[in-house]
């Protein structure tokens, strides 16, 4: 499928196509050349930074009208697919979605041990690998909306499923009639082409509104979730947590809360074709991130400090060589890092639009809160159990 | 990097999992004898180390749930060692002396080193991150994090608990097994045929028991283990015998597998349990009538009447046959004959923890009126009197009457105290009786009764309903078989009713496949909902009733909102709009009458 898959570099301003290139062939690293050298007329974005728009050949585009003339039952709306359903936000969302009364299929990548604990939940599971497009298609029979929430794994090439995988998915749903997309991207994406995740969520995003499928695309700051692994656990079990003096903020969100607002945004008729943007309560900096944690925890963490300056540094040093170009990537975000941006957006306006009340979304005191309760607590049960049987023995 | 880890690691553990080089995994390396030796201390070499290997394991299995990179780091010093045993048995000298060079063996070197490298380069790539988590994690300590409270389905009661669920591959079924298995219940699903597409449709941890609801016999095994029941199944056609079997039948057998089930567990726990019923009066010999009174009165004091009318008798024996026996005849109008006692419950017993009596009775088929006497002991002056009516069959029957169906004599006293109940008397008059059917039913005289007396027992109070019986309200039914289909179903709830179990009986409107919690419900009684209602709405009502102790007994019909007609409308709407967290259940059955 990937020798089938054509990328065009086009702006919206020179609608001229230029000389089609094999997608395959063609590494982010050459991409930002391409669109950094004047002859391929990079769009200049109001803040100077140069962001390219692969335009992808839609096979499906020359049959528009393939919704209609899809043959068969009618699907019924209550179908869904998740990709990308074990992840952290996917398996939120398969809950969620199940527990509203969906049927629910998930897709993952077929893997030694099978995700059992989504068929225990109740939802069907079809094996297929967004990087093998041919495996998409079959999965997609009998489906009303696809959500996708799918991102490759941190230690294979980002290229692979984000960018080549989302294009093929996007594909094959539009060619299978799919009546709905719900795709995640990253708030402010648009600004920093840098970054080649943010890049390739953004070239995603126009390319699914370029397809003509009915979508809505929700851009996300961050997960609570994360900051369990990254802080609350290392200091529980007094290892180093390693932070940045970055000033960046960041709104983290509860996964639960995500999917909750994901499911009433898909039934939502009226949000078609919209961009929202999902963002906590509050904006935190990973310093006070920390604080919080040592402070519901009752324990003083063991900080290592990174300044950003040496990330960047290490960014720039991996980026020279082409073996080391997946760990640049990794260490992008860095770029962002440095600046002083804030991952947050008001809310207010888009629980106006999906009618939810500001009060039923959790904010991170109250998470990190819950967590330290629950973990403390059955770390006590755990001692005293281990007491006991120390008298057994 | 997971973060249910640190659930199971105690926090001792801690320190040493800072190090790599875990001090206990180091020892048996570290205390092994030098083994250039002859063959015998190998010997005994390999029999410390492999006791010390089982330590290990014993160690591993202790920290079964521990963090995983932790594990990873376990499992290869693991390797090693087991590697080493196996060269050490097979090989000679030459193996042993790398093995005392393993310390500064250039490869493992290496591979630690390798390790403190990764971990502390993920860590800093790991700051490079935004939003994305890094997921070096396992599934289970994941899953065990968010099966957690932490988790907005966790419901606490729903570890311990097994629900039988009949019809799982029904509309509302399959939903009810999905949310089920969410909140972490243990499910169990009673299905006609194994067949791939049924076992396809239901989740793999899902216990399936084969049966079919019309067939009692298989129903024993279902219910084996069960502490409550959903029952969504429901007739495949209109035809009568199919209606009976499935919507009739099959709860009478279900809920006599479960009682059944029920009683045999009351068994073993030798009736000192909190389930069993409380004794109340047992009449089996000439003694156990002690204590009971025999009165007369009327209710109106016409002195004149009552001379020329028959009179009244009435006398509670103990006959030949070893029956308690009330009988006589009331010919006077108005007149009414008592039996009565004072109630002596066996000491730390009060009424309040039971929730009705339950009178094991047999006769020719009268009605008789129960009343409660409640009120300090004390002093008598101050009781209150409440009544019941019950009605008994020709022939051995039981007869439940729950105390909330008591109503007080003067209406301005307050509802029933069981607390406060402590004389019981079962008064016959020949008002309102109705002659039973039968070749006797016409020339019998309504004024004489008689009834034999078995046992009077009080039910226990249960918190939480045992049986959940989804019915129908007959709106979007053909006409021309809503009869048929009407009647099987109301014959199915009225022996639910009967059962003694705790049940909820939920009547949806016409079901609809849609996703639930988006539109308002109305709860009602008394058949006036209009509008039709998601099948995931009803299988979230079938899963918030079953630890609801509001649902307890209680039948509902249930919709989505709707605005009523100018004129037409007959109640106060009551809405409730299902929503994250909220317990809309719990408000909206509150206000409906119980025991219907």
């Amino acid at each position: 499928m990937a020798s089938t898959l054509y990328a065009q570099l086009a702006t919206p301003t020179n609608p001229t196509s230029l000389p089609c290139r094999k997608l395959s062939s063609l590494s982010w690293r050459t991409m930002f050349d391409s669109a950094l050298s004047p002859s391929n007329s990079p769009i200049s974005t109001t803040k100077g930074k140069h962001c390219s728009l692969p335009k992808v050949v839609c096979n499906a585009q020359s049959a528009p009208a393939a919704v209609n003339l899809a043959p068969g039952t009618p699907v019924r709306p209550t179908s869904i697919l998740v990709v990308g359903a074990t992840g952290t936000l996917g398996r939120q969302i398969v809950r969620r979605a199940l527990d509203e009364g969906y049927d629910v299929r998930c897709l993952v990548r077929p893997r030694p041990a099978p995700a059992d604990f989504l068929r225990d939940w109740g939802a069907t599971v079809v094996n297929a690998d967004l990087s093998k497009p041919e495996t998409i298609p079959a999965t997609l029979v009998g489906i009303h909306t696809v959500i996708d929430c799918a991102t490759g794994r941190p230690e294979e090439p980002i290229k692979t499923v984000d960018w080549e995988g989302k294009v093929a998915l996007i594909q094959c749903a539009k060619a299978m009639g799919i009546q709905k997309f719900i795709f995640f991207s990253i708030h402010n994406c648009d600004k920093h082409p840098e970054v080649p995740l943010m890049e390739i969520k953004h070239c995603t995003e126009k390319f699914l509104r370029g397809s003509g499928l009915n979508h809505v695309v929700i851009r996300l700051c961050g997960f609570m979730q994360g900051l369990i692994g990254q802080y609350a656990v290392p200091i529980l079990e007094e290892k180093s947590v390693w932070g940045t003096d970055a000033p960046t903020r960041i709104a983290y969100m509860d996964t639960q809360d995500i999917a909750r607002l994901t499911l009433i945004a898909l039934r939502n008729e009226n949000i078609n074709g919209k961009l929202l943007t999902f963002a906590g309560p509050r904006a935190w900096t990973t310093q006070e991130v920390i604080t919080l944690c040592e402070r519901l925890a009752g324990q003083d963490a063991n900080v290592t400090t990174v300044p950003v300056s040496v990330l960047r540094f290490t960014r720039q040093l991996t980026r020279l060589f082409e073996w080391t170009s997946d760990v640049a990537d990794r260490l992008a975000f860095s770029e962002v890092l440095t600046s002083d941006t804030v991952f947050s957006v008001p809310m207010a306006e888009t629980y106006n639009l999906l009618g939810v009340d500001a009060k039923d979304v959790s904010s991170l005191e109250k998470y990190l809160q819950d967590y330290f309760t629950n973990i403390l607590k059955k770390l006590k049960d755990l001692k005293a159990q281990s007491k006991q049987t120390d008298i057994f023995f | 990097m997971s973060a249910a880890t640190a659930t199971f690691t105690p926090p001792v553990a801690f320190s040493n999992s800072n190090n790599p080089y875990n001090p206990i995994w180091r020892k048996p390396n570290s205390l092994s004898n030098p083994i250039w030796t002859a063959n015998n201390s190998f010997v005994s070499r390999a029999t410390s180390s492999s006791s010390s290997e089982t330590d290990n394991e014993k160690k591993n299995k202790k920290k079964k749930k521990k963090v995983v990179i932790d594990n990873e780091e376990q499992k290869q010093e693991l390797e090693p060692v087991q590697e080493q045993e196996q060269e050490r048995q097979l090989q000679s000298s030459s193996v042993s002396v790398i093995k005392r060079l393993d310390d500064v063996n250039p490869v493992g070197l290496g591979r630690r080193s390798r390790q403190v490298f990764d971990e502390v380069w993920r860590k800093f790539s790991g700051l490079g991150q935004i939003s994305r988590t890094i997921r070096s994690d396992d599934e289970s300590s994941l899953l065990i994090r968010e099966g957690g409270p932490m988790c907005e389905f966790a419901i606490p009661g729903a570890q311990n608990t097994t629900v039988l669920v009949v019809g799982a591959t029904s509309r509302v079924g399959r939903i009810v097994v999905r949310k089920l298995m969410l909140r972490g219940y243990t499910v169990k699903a009673l299905v006609r045929k194994a067949e791939p597409e049924v076992v396809d449709m239901l989740p793999r941890s899902v216990e399936l028991v084969t049966g079919d609801v019309g067939d009692p016999s298989g129903l024993k095994n279902a219910v084996q283990g069960c502490s409550k029941i959903i029952y969504c199944a429901t007739a495949r056609s209109s035809i009568t015998g199919d209606l009976i079997r499935v919507d009739h039948q099959g709860v009478y057998n279900l809920t006599k597998a479960l009682q059944d089930y029920n009683n045999k567990l009351a068994q073993q726990r030798a009736g000192k349990s909190s389930k069993s019923k409380l004794l109340i009066a047992k009449f089996k010999s000439e003694d156990s009538l002690n204590g009971w009174e025999v009165r007369q009165g009327t209710y109106f004091q016409d002195v004149v009447v009552s001379k020329y009318d028959g009179g009244m008798d009435a006398k509670f024996e103990f006959t030949e046959s070893g029956e308690a026996v009330f009988s006589g005849y009331v010919f006077t109008r108005g007149g009414y004959v008592d039996l009565s006692r004072k109630l002596s419950l066996p000491l730390g017993y009060t009424l309040d923890r039971y929730e009705g009596l339950v009178f094991s009775v047999g006769g020719n088929g009268r009605s008789y009126v129960v009343i409660l006497e409640a009120g300090p002991s004390a002093d008598t002056t101050q009781s209150k009197l409440y009544f019941a009516r019950i009605s008994t069959k020709a022939g051995f029957c039981r007869v439940r009457v729950p105390f909330s169906s008591f109503r007080p004599v003067k209406p301005d006293d307050p509802p029933l105290d069981p607390f406060l109940v402590h004389t019981l008397t079962i008064r016959f008059e020949p008002r309102r009786q109705r002659p039973i059917e039968g070749p006797t039913g016409m020339n019998q005289d309504l004024r004489s009764f008689q009834l034999i007396m078995e046992y009077i027992k009080a039910l226990p109070t249960g918190q939480e309903t045992d049986f959940v019986l989804v019915s129908c309200t007959g709106s979007g039914i053909e006409p021309s078989r809503r009869e048929q289909v009407l009647r099987a179903k109301r014959a199915g709830e009225d022996s639910l009713r009967r059962s003694g179990l705790g049940y909820t009986i939920i009547r949806p409107g016409p079901l609809m496949e849609e996703p639930g919690g988006q539109r308002a419900l109305i709860f009602d009684q008394g058949n006036r909902i209009s509008q039709g209602i998601s099948c995931a709405d009803v299988a979230d009502i079938c899963v918030k009733a079953l630890h609801d102790s509001t649902a307890r007994n209680k039948s509902f019909d249930v919709c989505y909102e709707y605005v009523a007609e100018p004129g037409k409308e007959l109640y106060e709407l009551v809405a409730h709009l299902p929503d994250k967290a909220n317990n809309y259940l719990t408000p909206a059955l509150s206000v409906l009458e119980k025991n219907t």
